[in-house]
């Protein structure tokens, strides 16, 4: 195997002195001259019709510039399944309904932010409430009230996937159980509240800078909605500070603000704050998962019977997306020769759930590996053998969906139980202390393109200069992720340059090539590390032949790119500086500059992911069962992301997606009356602190994918998945107690002990 | 939400700081850290229109000891100056740690002790400790200074005893009595930083292992930090055992009437009041042994 000199190892994240000293720009940074600043009305009421709106009050308060209701904007919906119009649900202003607490109902942009509050507070709306639903159940009763008409039901989209004979393999079960699982909305939380500030010039074009995961399906859509030509449109991402999901659609106030700066000819900024984002912002679906299964008595799995409520919100947001990959993630892991999935996405007249970290596999996946926990227990195996003898394996196929390429599965368990000294732990832990696994598989991107983009999935475009540069435009997204040192990592690696020889323009849509479905899926690394691989590719071909020309080398030679040189291998002295090669292809140009593209868009590869990632996660609790409070001690993780590119960055998202699977498995949650949302603060929505945070042990399993850049595979997704289950089948190991609905909050815990 | 517009005065002297206030009247607040009162303000739940900060008056942030009088915490003296006193730590162990135990490094920072009480939560972490040692506050008004005992100066959620005018300048705390233990046990769902869900504070005084004097008071369970009178009158002049400690803590659950709300349900609440009375009656028995 090549050795590499940048890949593969702990390279610091480019843009962290920046963060760490203040001086990375974020949206809400950005001032512009004679800049204006926005404010969203929303709805008080979860759902009712929109009877009369009265903005005169508060256009005559002095410093208020701009009003706009759902009467003075297009009536063109948006959403992110463009191939299926029928799915985009959502206008930036609502027209006649309000459908959830904090629907956007109108928007003022003012001289500052003082006066744009106050006046919002002075725009009158009459409502006539209508009756709401809150939750799957209510939603879905006979004569329910109708929250959308276009979907009379309120189940807004449905996705099914069968193969097999369901039936035939439950009557050749020995061991059959059925259980329903419910689990519940989590704040994305990420650190930076949405923000974005338009500017409309002189030609009409608008520029708009925002804190998005997927400047180019913003770009799209903001020209949709905004009648206007997508090239007309010039989104550009400043540093964004983490996203989870909860950034990758048009948002309102992003439309809002490029509509009022076209009215007003000044630049208009919003900014959200944090009780908005967690009292109205996106959120993880809740889920009432059935789910039925059936064993050999060897613990073989035969058949799996899945049906899913993800409670969606008042619109579809990214739910049509979540109710198919929850479809595909509830039988990734093992094999499944009879398996039927039936999804349905439920409207309800809360914040609309959305895409989050997992998108639809923490959920599935907590159900899908608790359930294995309670069929070990009562096939008398242990949980780790049971799932060995099931484990997905290389070459293995989801039929119809995907064949699994790399897979470090069957590793990655042998590795956790190893590391976890989880064999002794089953067998003598005192009660009240207990170990529990969970794992999971995850896709590195999708191969679907519901957004129907006409480009390729991600491409890069590399300039080479004389002076041993190169600049490197792509519009993919780093939000926190890392995805810029990796790409650059990349490239250096491929051309045999240092990280500061590199240049890096990213995620603008004017000035990067066309284009990138944004970051989401995991499909970053992958993707547009293909692409970048691809246009360096051509450099490379380029350069090779300059050099090849220069030296007269026979045509059998390779060439080489390392330590700032191109030779030919095995001849160092046959070569010369990047620099001096690219000046020789140049003037072989005739001045013409050395710039290739590249791109990549998967074919060939089935209905979800061209890549899997794979990985079983091991934790030790303490169970306080006087209080019911669970100390997690520790988090054991073995997992398959191919080749790592970067360990530090690999294990930044690991350690961030234990945090996330942390909360989501004892203390997050939202807690609603009927569509109002109570926790609105960090105080009360109660995401684990530095302090909570269990010590942990990892091993990367060594695969190389032969679909991904150099060998690798998603890391920053899946890993949030496992977390939950292992904790909660560490709880019933430590007291007996058996969670199905989380979070796990302590009063569960006793209850469930019968001791409350 | 806009902030609202208020005036802003940091008198030099406490005299002057009672006339701010009197002059300012009812929409006049007092602020020493500001850590409970400016989120309240950001997040519109209070519209002052002068606030009058003690953070400039010269002594007032001062912590004494002396082993006849005991100990005073002045109005800006710090959580976490509260916290690492090396006298407070040593005599009054448990006074330290509700202190360290109050929200994160950077409130503790910012907040004070005082603030913590005179802002009337009933989830207060220094209220149960204070009030269980004998505390006593010291007020200055339009009228001259007066003392209170900190369990009667809270009147109900955000409410105290205070006057239009009056300032708590200081928490005067006994030096415990011979013989005497002290714990506080506090809950919440999240784990170590966070607001209490329940608290529970005591002091216990014994003779051997008779109970001589008990105070035990709850947080979070009822509009004010509560003293639980009923479980106290059950273990004074009876030995302090184990079975004893339990139906006293059964009492003192009984005796709360916790609510419903975003941080626990009222059944889980009355379930831990017992836990956690337990808990802090056998670690104050503990230390009144000398065996903590």
């Amino acid at each position: 195997m090549k050795v590499h000199s940048i890949i593969g190892k702990d390279i610091p994240r480019t843009d962290g002195r920046a963060k760490a000293t203040g001086q990375a720009i974020y949206a809400d940074d950005i001032k512009l001259p004679s800049m204006l600043y926005g404010k969203l009305l929303r709805s008080p009421v979860p759902h009712a019709r929109i009877l009369s709106i009265d903005t005169r009050k508060a256009a005559a308060m002095p410093g208020v510039r701009c009003i706009i209701t759902g009467q003075d904007i297009p009536r063109i919906t948006y959403g992110n399944w463009r191939l299926f119009p029928g799915t985009q649900d959502e206008y930036a202003l609502a027209m006649d309904k309000v459908r959830f607490i904090g629907d956007e109902v109108a928007a003022v942009a003012a001289v500052d932010r003082d006066t744009a509050e106050a006046a919002v507070e002075q725009i009158k709306v009459e409502y006539e409430e209508l009756p709401g639903v809150f939750d799957v159940t209510a939603a879905l009763t006979k004569n329910a009230p109708v929250i959308h008409d276009t979907s009379p039901t309120n189940i807004s989209i449905d996705r099914k996937i069968a193969y097999g004979d369901i039936e035939a393999g439950f009557a050749a079960s020995d061991y059959v159980r059925e259980d329903t699982f419910t689990v519940h909305a989590v704040s994305h939380a990420y650190m930076e509240p949405c923000a974005c500030v338009a500017q409309s010039d002189l030609d009409n074009r608008i520029t708009l800078w925002t804190s998005t995961q997927t400047p180019y399906i913003v770009q799209c859509l903001l020209a949709s909605t905004l009648n206007m030509r997508e090239n007309d449109i010039r989104v550009i991402k400043p540093n964004v500070g983490g996203g989870f999901g909860g950034k990758m659609e048009l948002r309102p106030w992003e439309f809002c603000a490029a509509f009022m700066a076209r009215q007003t000819g000044r630049p208009v900024k919003f900014t959200l704050t944090r009780e908005e984002e967690l009292a109205f912002g996106r959120r993880r679906h809740p889920m009432t998962i059935r789910s039925k299964v059936g064993y050999k008595s060897d613990g073989t799995l035969v058949a799996k019977d899945l049906h899913i409520y993800l409670d969606g919100g008042a619109y579809n947001a990214m739910g049509p997306t979540a109710t198919f990959l929850s479809g595909n993630f509830g039988a990734m892991l093992y094999r499944y020769p009879n398996y039927r999935y039936i999804g349905e996405h439920v409207y309800t007249n809360k914040p609309p759930a959305s895409a989050m970290r997992g998108f639809g596999a923490p959920q599935t996946l907590f159900a899908a590996e608790t359930q294995m926990n309670m069929a070990a227990e009562e096939l008398g195996i242990d949980p780790i053998e049971i799932r060995l003898k099931n484990a997905m394996v290389s070459g293995n196929e989801l039929p119809g969906v995907a064949t699994i390429s790399s897979c470090g599965f069957v590793e990655s368990l042998k590795a956790a139980r190893r590391i976890s000294g989880w064999s002794r732990k089953r067998k003598r832990l005192k009660t009240g202390r207990g170990v529990g696994i969970g794992c999971y598989s995850f896709i590195s991107g999708g191969v679907f393109n519901w957004f129907n983009t006409q480009y390729p999935f991600s491409a890069a475009e590399v300039r080479a200069f004389a002076d041993g540069t190169v600049h490197l435009l792509t519009m993919a997204s780093d939000i926190g992720q890392g995805s810029d040192t990796v790409l650059k990592q990349i490239l250096a690696e491929t051309l045999g340059l240092k990280m500061e020889d590199i240049r890096l323009t990213a995620a603008d849509t004017a000035m990067t090539p066309q284009a990138d479905l944004g970051t989401w899926g995991s499909r970053v690394t992958l993707m547009a590390g293909n692409a970048v691989l691809d246009a360096a590719k051509k450099i490379k071909e380029k350069l090779a032949g300059a050099v090849s020309a220069r030296f007269d080398l026979n045509v059998i030679f390779d060439i080489e790119f390392a330590d700032g040189r191109v030779f030919a291998a095995g001849k160092p002295d046959r070569g010369m500086t990047f620099g001096e090669a690219v000046a020789f292809v140049q003037k072989a140009q005739r001045g013409e500059p050395l710039v290739y593209r590249g791109s990549y868009t998967p074919r060939g590869k089935g209905l979800v992911s061209p890549a899997f990632s794979f990985g079983a996660q091991v934790a030790e609790v303490t169970v306080d069962t006087d209080t019911g409070q669970i100390q997690v001690e520790k988090m054991w993780t073995a997992h398959d992301c191919g080749t790592v590119l970067n360990p530090m960055a690999v294990e930044g998202q690991l350690e961030g997606s234990v945090h996330m699977g942390l909360g989501y498995a004892l203390s997050e949650q939202f807690v609603m009356d009927g569509g109002k949302t109570l926790n609105t603060t960090f105080l009360d929505y109660k995401i684990p602190n530095a302090a909570d945070m269990p010590p942990g042990e990892s091993v990367c399993i060594d695969t190389f994918e032969p679909e991904g850049p150099m060998g690798a595979k998603e890391a920053g997704e899946g890993l949030v998945s496992p977390t939950a289950p292992a904790i909660a089948e560490a709880v019933f190991h430590a007291t007996g107690y058996r969670c199905k609905d989380l979070p796990i909050t302590p009063e569960k815990v006793l209850k469930g002990l019968g001791k409350l | 939400m806009p902030v609202p517009q208020f005036d802003y005065i940091a008198p030099k002297r406490v005299d002057e700081a009672v006339a701010a206030l009197v002059e300012g009247g009812k929409e006049t607040r007092v602020m020493a850290g500001g850590t409970d009162l400016l989120v309240k303000i950001r997040h519109r739940m209070l519209f002052p229109k002068r606030i009058v900060s003690l953070k400039q008056i010269e002594g007032l942030d001062a912590i004494t000891f002396d082993k006849n009088t005991g100990l005073t915490i002045g109005a800006t003296a710090l959580l976490a100056d509260v916290a690492a006193h090396r006298s407070i730590r040593r005599y009054y162990p448990t006074v330290a740690d509700a202190a360290q135990s109050t929200a994160n490094v950077q409130v503790r920072n910012m907040g004070t002790v005082v603030g913590n009480l005179c802002n009337a939560s009933p989830s207060a972490d220094n209220a149960p400790t204070l009030m269980a040692m004998g505390a006593t506050v010291n007020i200055t008004g339009p009228t001259g200074s007066h003392r209170m005992a900190l369990d009667q100066f809270f009147q109900g959620p955000g409410i105290t005893a205070l006057k239009t005018g009056e300032i708590v300048t200081s928490i005067c705390v006994p030096l415990p009595p011979a013989g005497s233990g002290t714990a506080y046990y506090s809950l919440s769902q999240r784990g170590k930083l966070d607001c209490s869900a329940v608290g529970v504070g005591t002091m216990v005084t014994l003779k051997g292992n008779r109970c001589m004097d008990v105070r035990l008071i709850v947080g979070a369970c009822a509009p004010v930090p509560m003293r639980t009178l009923g479980a106290e009158k059950m273990l004074i002049g009876k030995k302090m055992t184990d079975t004893l400690i339990r139906k006293t803590a059964q009492a003192a659950s009984k005796e709360t009437s916790p609510i419903t709300d975003v941080r626990a349900s009222a059944p889980y609440r009355w379930k831990i009041v017992a836990v956690l009375t337990i808990r802090a009656l056998a670690d104050a028995r503990k230390m009144a042994l000398g065996k903590r």
